[in-house]
């Protein structure tokens, strides 16, 4: 019997339909070199997957560096395969307890690596799944809910998409599995487009059942403005920025006096450096949801550091300049819309008479937009302008209205449904259609939330979210007129256009749906913190069910619903309530002890 | 032999005023051994106390670092704490004193032993206070006439008197540096402690205020040495403070500040004659290893509660009434201004001969004193009826005590 069959007998054993598979394929994925050190490596497209001089010791240091973070009860996930030189070094420095699984999109890359290397001594010890990237991430979350995925960088160049994909189904299948509930402070810009978006995260995550904790700076916003007094630029702006600074500290306080799971800051908080570093100090995970064109407004680069998690509305370059900058953790997160707010709703005919149009647009007067909109000046439809920062704008202020005020919410959707198509261009500082313009503005979401016809610039994300069939696309500014004509002569296309793109909102974009991707994003990169409370396992029931090591807990956790997020302050709480004659036990004491640290906050500023 | 346990959680300076009630419980108790808890800083010199038999250190950090810990449930932050607990080893006690009316330290009296006397002797949950901790309370918010001193109302705490015999600490010079240990065992010199430091910033003496009394103490006492004292965060402080003295005065200056684990201060304080600086613990630490006091009392210190303890000390205290005409004259609440000015030259004529003539109407002199019922401080010849009434105060402190039993009842009692 050679190696390969030696190698297949000990697959068999623990998964015959994967041996079968190995039998029928051929292999011939990865080209075997010899390396250096006189073991086999593998070249894919002129690249190794491992060290060309000594993979047994580059696998050893890979494995050295994960199993820092790993935790007992997590199953560990292995992305790339190779020659499997990382996973017999990983399964060596970890105890039998810890469960090994390792993906495999690829049978012919398996074959190729069980032709030169033995799983003598570890094989029997690793699972090895392979399937489509769907069907593997659902047998994943099958044998386990603690799952911590360890990359080996170099063997996913193979199967990218495979890899991405899985990684996003395994997101997916854990998101549905969610039943615990997280303290999620959020921290929000004292004005801005992020500003009405951090309210919709807010009541999104509350409507998740999670607890949060909304630190809303736009409190401040009447002292921010009334800087603008000061009229030397560099005094406003040292100013401005002391301010700013002062609101992240304030910040550091709320986390220090109710200590959450995770900061969620959204685009433009005010924490600065140093306030992040002292969380970071202090054991916080924070995220920061970038709302911004990571090309135009760059603060992020002096940020980058400072966050756990960064969600960005962009993808391909944007992801490549966040993880090259050195994000430790960045993700695609695109924005959505709020269907509570963003809803059909009915207009009294004065609304009607007011807001009402054929053609309307909303929103701030960029460059593209004021050379753009014009043309929809002097046609057959009634056409109206509206929002802010319209100053000087020429022809346009025929239409414009309510002299150029901001539009508040409720406005706003009002003026979506009163609207026959609604033009949506996305901002862009210069002529025509951004070039490079991929994102999609959170306009789409809403006029599709509310049921109400769009004809929208092509992004090169648009198609991922919304077909064609949900809303008008135009590619050019020429094609702008006669698509808006086109649909107005078409009011049954627009209804069902409209319809279905409501739809795909509640069924895909809503930002409930956003935060269940964050939370399941953030709960697969930190198992043991936040992945483990969101799976329940600081619910009474679940440590009651584990606390067969403490008996003295049990009588403790029984006094808290089955369902109840139970943690240290919880219990302290219900042993206060014994009243003054209560004679305690050691276990007890200790808890109170420990509450009386937990509540130590002097050196947190 | 049953053990008992003394809890002090605080930091230096009470640590040092605990030394009366060790004693006293070590006298009265001959046959039981006293383990003390500790502020884990303080282990190495709780190590030197008279009368203690083992010291188990409190590390703070660690608590917090349990109940913090982020990827922990319950469950598991229980059992690293219990495992902590355990490996520290404490062995069984028959009582727990503890002297901190601070839930931490109640806490751990109850982790640690069956039954406490003290601060929390009527259950961890228990608000009610027993009389001395509820004294103590009142004192520290309405000073009032009291002249109960806080080291004597830590043994009435513990159910004991004050003790008959002060305690001294003796430490031995190890792993002082060479050169350091010859300055501070020549026999020919007066060795004079200076404290620069305080832990609170309203307990600081100014700089320019210690370089008047360092030459004065040189120009006018002959072959005296001023040693430096001071932790390490006051080292720049002393460097800045040696960099104003001309030679002939640095000569005559040795900078430990900084430079001294606590049992090697213990040490250069056994070997000085005089220790001089505000209510600090190491002006405490000073009159614990036998050197004679001169405190500088000012901002919330108060002689009558925390004078250095022992016959033969000197205050000076700020007068109330200069501190109240200076809040009011600065607008001020509860923070204080420094004294506009500072008894120097009669601190030297205190070390010179111990009188004092003139003094500025900002400060009163304070001599100590002791009797059956502890330490107590006069104004020069004045009588202080006050004084007089701390034995009523005993008596009734005593008498509402659950255990008043302890000056009243057979010891084994207490003793468990």
């Amino acid at each position: 019997m050679n190696l390969f069959q030696r190698n297949v007998e000990i697959l068999r054993r623990q998964d015959p339909a994967l041996a079968a598979q190995v039998l029928e394929s051929s292999g011939g994925t990865l080209s075997i070199q010899s390396a250096k050190s006189g073991v086999p490596t593998a070249m894919v497209k002129k690249r190794f997957l491992h060290s060309a001089y000594d993979p047994i010791r580059e696998a050893e240091r890979w494995a050295e560096h994960q199993v820092k973070d790993c935790q007992s009860g997590e199953t560990l996930v292995v992305l790339g395969v190779g020659l499997f030189y990382h996973v017999e070094a990983l399964r060596a420095k970890l105890p039998q307890e810890y469960s090994i699984l390792v993906v495999v999109p690829d049978v012919s890359e398996l074959v190729d690596g069980l032709s030169v290397r033995s799983l003598d001594g570890w094989g029997d010890r690793v699972r090895w799944v392979c399937g489509t990237p769907e069907k593997m991430a659902l047998q994943v979350v099958q044998q386990t809910q603690r799952v911590r995925l360890l990359t080996y960088e170099p063997g996913l160049s193979l199967h990218q998409d495979s890899f991405d994909t899985f990684r996003s189904q395994l997101r997916e299948q854990l998101a549905k599995r969610i039943s615990g509930t997280l303290h999620i402070m959020v921290v929000g810009p004292i004005y801005g487009g992020s500003l009405p978006i951090t309210g919709y995260v807010v009541r999104a995550l509350e409507s998740l059942g999670h607890r949060v904790s909304w630190v809303d700076h736009s409190l401040h916003y009447p002292g921010y403005r009334n800087l603008e007094t000061i009229r030397d630029d560099r005094l406003r702006l040292t100013v401005q920025q002391r301010f700013s600074d002062t609101l992240g500290v304030i910040s550091l306080a709320h986390v220090a006096e109710d200590l959450p799971d995770f900061v969620l800051a959204m685009s433009q908080a005010p924490l600065s450096m140093a306030v992040l570093e002292q969380m970071r100090r202090k054991k916080v995970i924070t995220a920061m949801w970038f709302m911004e064109n990571f090309r135009h407004l760059t603060y992020w680069q002096q940020m980058i550091g400072g966050y756990d998690f960064w969600f960005v509305m962009q993808q391909a370059a944007c992801l490549e300049a966040f993880k090259n900058a050195g994000a430790s953790q960045v993700s695609y997160l695109p924005l959505a819309a709020d269907p509570t707010i963003h809803q059909s709703v009915g207009l009294t005919d004065q609304e009607r008479q007011e807001l009402g149009a054929d053609v309307s647009f909303l929103g701030a007067g960029y460059r593209n937009r004021r050379e753009i909109l014009p043309a929809l000046l002097g046609q057959e439809w009634i056409f109206k302008l509206w929002g802010n920062e319209w100053e000087h704008a020429g022809v346009l202020e025929t239409v414009l209205q309510r002299n150029g005020a901001r539009i508040d919410t409720p406005t706003s959707v009002k003026i979506f449904n009163a609207t026959t198509v609604n033009v949506n261009l996305h901002s862009y500082t210069n002529q025509g259609f951004d070039p490079d313009g991929d994102s999609v503005n959170p306009r789409t979401f809403e006029l599709a939330s509310c049921g109400a016809f769009q004809v929208i610039d092509h992004r090169t994300l648009l198609p991922e979210l919304f077909d064609e069939s949900m809303m008008g696309v135009v590619k050019s500014p020429e094609e702008l007129v006669p698509a808006v004509r086109k649909y107005l002569h078409e009011p049954e296309q627009r209804r069902e256009m409209a319809e279905q793109s409501q739809k795909q909102v509640v069924l895909s974009h809503t930002y409930a749906h956003r935060m269940q991707t964050l939370l399941s994003t953030m709960g697969l990169a930190c198992p043991d913190r936040i992945g483990a409370i969101l799976q329940g396992e600081r619910q009474a029931e679940s440590l009651l069910a584990r606390s067969r090591e403490c008996p003295e807990l049990a009588p403790l956790l029984k006094s808290f619903p089955k369902t109840d997020r139970v943690e240290l302050v919880d219990v302290a709480r219900t042993i206060r309530q014994k009243g003054p004659e209560a004679k305690l036990g050691r276990e007890e004491l200790l808890i109170l002890m420990m509450d009386e640290y937990r509540q130590e906050k002097r050196d947190f500023l | 032999m049953s053990r008992s346990l003394l809890i002090q959680l605080a930091r230096l300076g009470d640590s040092i005023q605990s030394l009366p009630v060790i004693t006293s419980l070590h006298t009265e108790f001959p046959e039981q051994q006293l383990d003390l808890l500790c502020a884990a800083p303080v282990v190495p010199l709780g190590r030197l106390f008279p009368g203690i038999h083992g010291v188990y250190p409190w590390e703070g950090e660690k608590w917090h670092s349990f109940s913090t810990m982020p990827n922990r449930d319950g469950e598991q932050q229980l059992e690293a704490a219990g495992r902590y607990l355990t490996d520290l080893a404490f062995p069984d006690y028959s009582v727990a004193y503890n002297l901190n009316n601070h839930p931490r330290s109640i806490l751990a009296a109850h982790l640690l032993s069956e039954r406490v006397v003290g601060a929390g002797e009527q259950g961890p949950l228990n608000p009610s206070l027993p009389p001395w901790v509820s004294y103590l309370r009142r004192v520290a918010g309405d000073r009032g006439a009291n002249r109960i001193h806080l080291a004597d109302a830590f043994c009435g705490l513990s159910g004991v008197k004050p003790p008959g015999v002060l305690p001294t600490i003796q430490a031995c010079d190890s792993g002082l540096p060479s050169d350091f240990a010859q300055i501070v065992n020549d026999s020919s010199l007066v060795r004079i402690g200076i404290v620069l430091g305080a832990g609170d910033v309203d307990r600081r003496v100014p700089l320019a205020t210690w370089r008047r009394l360092i030459e004065a103490c040189v120009d006018h006492l002959p072959h005296c040495l001023c040693v430096l004292i001071g932790g390490a965060g006051e080292r720049e402080a002393a460097l800045a403070l040696e960099d104003q003295f001309s030679p002939q005065y640095l000569s005559r200056i040795l900078n430990c500040v900084g430079r001294t684990t606590l049992p090697q201060l213990a040490h250069v304080f056994n070997r000085c004659q005089w220790v001089i600086g505000s209510d600090t613990g190491p002006l405490h630490l000073g009159v614990a290893c036998g050197a004679r006091a001169i405190g500088w009392y000012f901002s919330r210190a108060r002689v009558h509660e925390t004078g250095p303890y022992g016959v033969g000390h000197y205050v000076w205290q700020q007068q109330k009434s200069v501190i109240l005409k200076n809040r009011e004259a600065q607008g001020l609440g509860q923070e204080q201004k420094l004294p506009c000015s500072w008894p120097v030259m009669e601190t030297i004529q205190l070390m010179q001969d111990e009188r004092v003539g003139e003094c500025s109407s900002e400060w009163n002199l304070w001599t100590s004193h002791r009797d059956e019922w502890g330490m107590f401080y006069t104004n020069g010849d004045k009588s202080d009826d006050m004084v007089l009434h701390r034995k009523e105060t005993w008596e009734r402190l005593s008498v509402l005590g659950s255990h008043q039993e302890a000056l009243l009842m057979p010891r084994e009692m207490i003793a468990g």
